[in-house]
């Protein structure tokens, strides 16, 4: 079959009533998501699982990647309204959004995000259509020691990337990997760590543990210091909501360039949406004849971020799909929800369960074109629901995580779970260890722990089985690379700097 | 920070050198290649290593000036506490309230004693969020939520 026989499988699987049905849903609760600051896609897709878990897995996924992509889209409107990024990858766009919107060109600012957002998404679903396929194929070929060496790099890209102190990122992910120890050890049989508790015989329950670090430590990070929020008054009319011409010169080379870059950076296991927006501005910047008046309101600097972070969304779904490796948290929440309705991700996926792999991505197209609906004639709809305030939100984000987590196995001892590592993402987000890294270890640590041994079996516990294949060779190195090299940490470093400067 | 990271440091090296204890003592495998301890031992040894990296880190910087402490005090410090003990009492509370008593107190609780809501507002969200959300999960989902000893 060739890649149009596929994507026609997909639209056929994505076209039944049901789930176009789903895939609004997602795009619609993925933009609220992103509208609402303080509660963010990782937060959406884990607390979607339980509720998703009895749907049809192809559905429940339909559903669930809307949230992701659908966040990307919502978050644009928060950080242009009221200067607070509505998710992490939204930073980039407060600097020009903001300002754009105190000069009351708010409306165009809305409408160049969310153009801006569907041709870089849609950009990043036809490529990933093109490559998943091949990539999938050519990674069959792939044995222990390459999946060993391929979990490594993506733990140690996610590391380095993830934060302030790459030290902090590393001991995180460790922490996860420790956790993912937990439970009956799948090559002997042999209990670890268990304490005697059956609950966890089958290791810590994920959904608990990704709810409870990302979730409810958010609110209990919320809770210190309520958000201020200032509103731009505005009128959001749909007539007032186009970019004029001028506006669209400005735009294209940006976008052209955000969606190639969001796409790659996306790809990379480790790096997502937010440092894809975070390199694509900086890149605006260096490239632009008038760098200086970036940060004061130029639309040049919401197209770009939105772009890139919506590009980077399509493109994670590549290594996820592909290979089994997530890139960030919200794709390693995604991870985990699949291994929950039993399907493993990875090449032999594509052809096992062709009608979920098409469907999904054929779904992806549909979710574009329904949050460019969305967002343009319905953008005062969601600016409204910014009015709604975070106290009330707090306690239903509390109750719908904790009746989520007991769904799933109708156990108390799951809440539990939520509750503690609730504590523990809360203390981590204190002393700035970023939770992404440990979640991500948490989901990857089974893969990464068999993968080792077998491969360490076949090898009699010779570690040059990772130097002398050549594709585990060029992976293991390139993950010592970016575990030993500062010049990852030079490039965020630089990336960083002009948010800093831009902010009053 | 710096005082904190190094706490931190401290306590994650007793926490590894126990993870490298109970590892060395599982059984090694029954065939050749690692046995369970494996994996376990060698992420304790890692664990070891980057916390006294940390130790050392915090150690090594110059204290600034002033030092922003990690946690809040007073009010913010007392809403958290108050959030995480309700929360561990309706988890605890929670087969013996049942659902939808349990959910609408949390709710309440979390609305008007820890966020200040005034009460009509924090009584209207709580019944509307218990009974919404026994309605979706208990009915939609069909999960079997806790009841109490009347049945609800």
């Amino acid at each position: 079959m060739d890649v149009f026989q596929h994507i026609l499988l997909g639209f056929q699987v994505a076209l039944s009533v049901q789930n176009l049905f789903f895939c609004f849903v997602g795009v619609t609760i993925g933009t609220l998501i992103g509208v609402l600051p303080g509660i963010g896609p990782v937060t959406g897709v884990a607390i979607l699982i339980p509720i998703t878990f009895g749907m049809h897995a192809t559905t429940a996924i339909i559903t669930m990647a809307g949230v992701y992509y659908g966040a990307m889209y919502g978050g644009s409107t928060t950080s242009i309204l009221i200067n607070v990024p509505g998710e992490s990858a939204s930073v980039m766009t407060t600097l020009d959004g903001y300002q754009m919107a105190r000069q009351g060109r708010a409306g165009p600012a809305l409408g160049m995000a969310a153009c801006s957002s569907f041709i870089a998404g849609t950009f990043a679903v036809i490529m990933l259509t093109l490559i998943a396929s091949p990539l999938a194929d050519y990674a069959l070929s792939f044995g222990p020691p390459e999946y060993f060496a391929l979990t490594f790099m993506g733990l140690t890209l996610v590391t380095s990337l993830s934060g302030e102190s790459m030290l902090k990122g590393i001991v995180s992910g460790v922490f996860g990997l420790i956790l993912a120890c937990v439970g009956i050890d799948a090559v002997s049989g042999e209990e670890r760590f268990t304490f005697g508790n059956i609950y966890l015989l089958d290791g810590f329950g994920f959904i608990g543990v990704a709810v409870g670090l990302f979730a409810v430590a958010e609110v209990l990070v919320n809770l210190e210091e309520p958000l201020k929020q200032v509103f731009v008054k505005t009128e959001l009319k749909l007539r007032t909501l186009f970019p004029n011409r001028q506006d669209w010169r400005d735009c294209l080379g940006p976008i052209g360039r955000s969606a190639i870059l969001g796409f790659f950076v996306g790809v990379l296991p480790g790096a997502g949406a937010t440092i894809a927006s975070f390199l694509s501005y900086a890149t605006e910047k260096k490239l632009s004849k008038h760098p200086e008046k970036f940060g004061t309101g130029i639309i040049e600097g919401v197209a770009a971020p939105e772009g890139a972070n919506n590009a980077a969304a399509g493109g994670a779904m590549v290594p996820l799909l592909t290979l089994g490796i997530p890139g960030s948290g919200t794709t390693a929440v995604l991870l985990g929800a699949l291994l929950i309705h039993g399907l493993r991700p990875g090449p032999l996926l594509f052809q096992s369960s062709p009608d979920f792999v098409w469907g999904v991505i054929a779904s992806m197209y549909i979710g574009n074109v329904m949050l460019l609906i969305l967002n343009l004639p319905l953008v005062g709809l969601f600016a409204s629901m910014l009015r709604v305030p975070y106290r009330i939100l707090m306690p239903l984000i509390i109750t719908i995580s904790a009746v989520g987590v007991f769904a799933t196995e109708n156990n108390i001892f799951d809440m539990w779970v939520m509750f503690g590592f609730g504590i523990v993402g809360y203390l981590m987000r204190k002393l700035d260890f970023p939770p992404a890294p440990a979640v991500l270890a948490l989901v990857l640590g089974p893969l990464l722990e068999r993968s080792l041994r077998q491969s360490l079996t076949i090898s009699h516990g010779d570690l040059s089985i990772f130097f002398t294949r050549p594709i585990a060779a060029v992976l293991t190195i390139g993950a010592l690379v970016s575990l030993f090299s500062p010049v990852f940490r030079a490039v965020w470093e630089s990336t960083r700097t002009p948010g800093k400067e831009a902010r009053p | 920070m710096r005082r904190a990271d190094r706490t931190t440091g401290i306590i994650l090296l007793i926490f590894s050198l126990i993870l490298m204890d109970a590892s060395r003592r599982m059984p090694p495998s029954a065939t050749f290649g690692p046995g369970a301890g494996f994996l376990p031992f060698w992420l304790g040894a890692l664990m070891a290593i980057l916390s006294v990296l940390l130790i050392v880190q915090a150690f090594r910087r110059p204290a600034t000036p002033v030092e922003k402490p990690a946690f809040p005090s007073g009010k913010a410090l007392v809403a958290v506490g108050e959030a995480v003990a309700g929360l561990a009492l309706y988890i605890l509370l929670l087969e013996t309230l049942g659902f939808l008593v349990g959910t609408g107190l949390l709710t309440a609780y979390l609305l008007g004693v820890v966020e200040r809501e005034e009460w009509r507002t924090t009584i209207l969200v709580a019944v509307l969020n218990s009974v919404g959300l026994y309605f979706v999960f208990g009915h939609l989902l069909g999960v079997s939520l806790p009841r109490n000893m009347f049945g609800f």
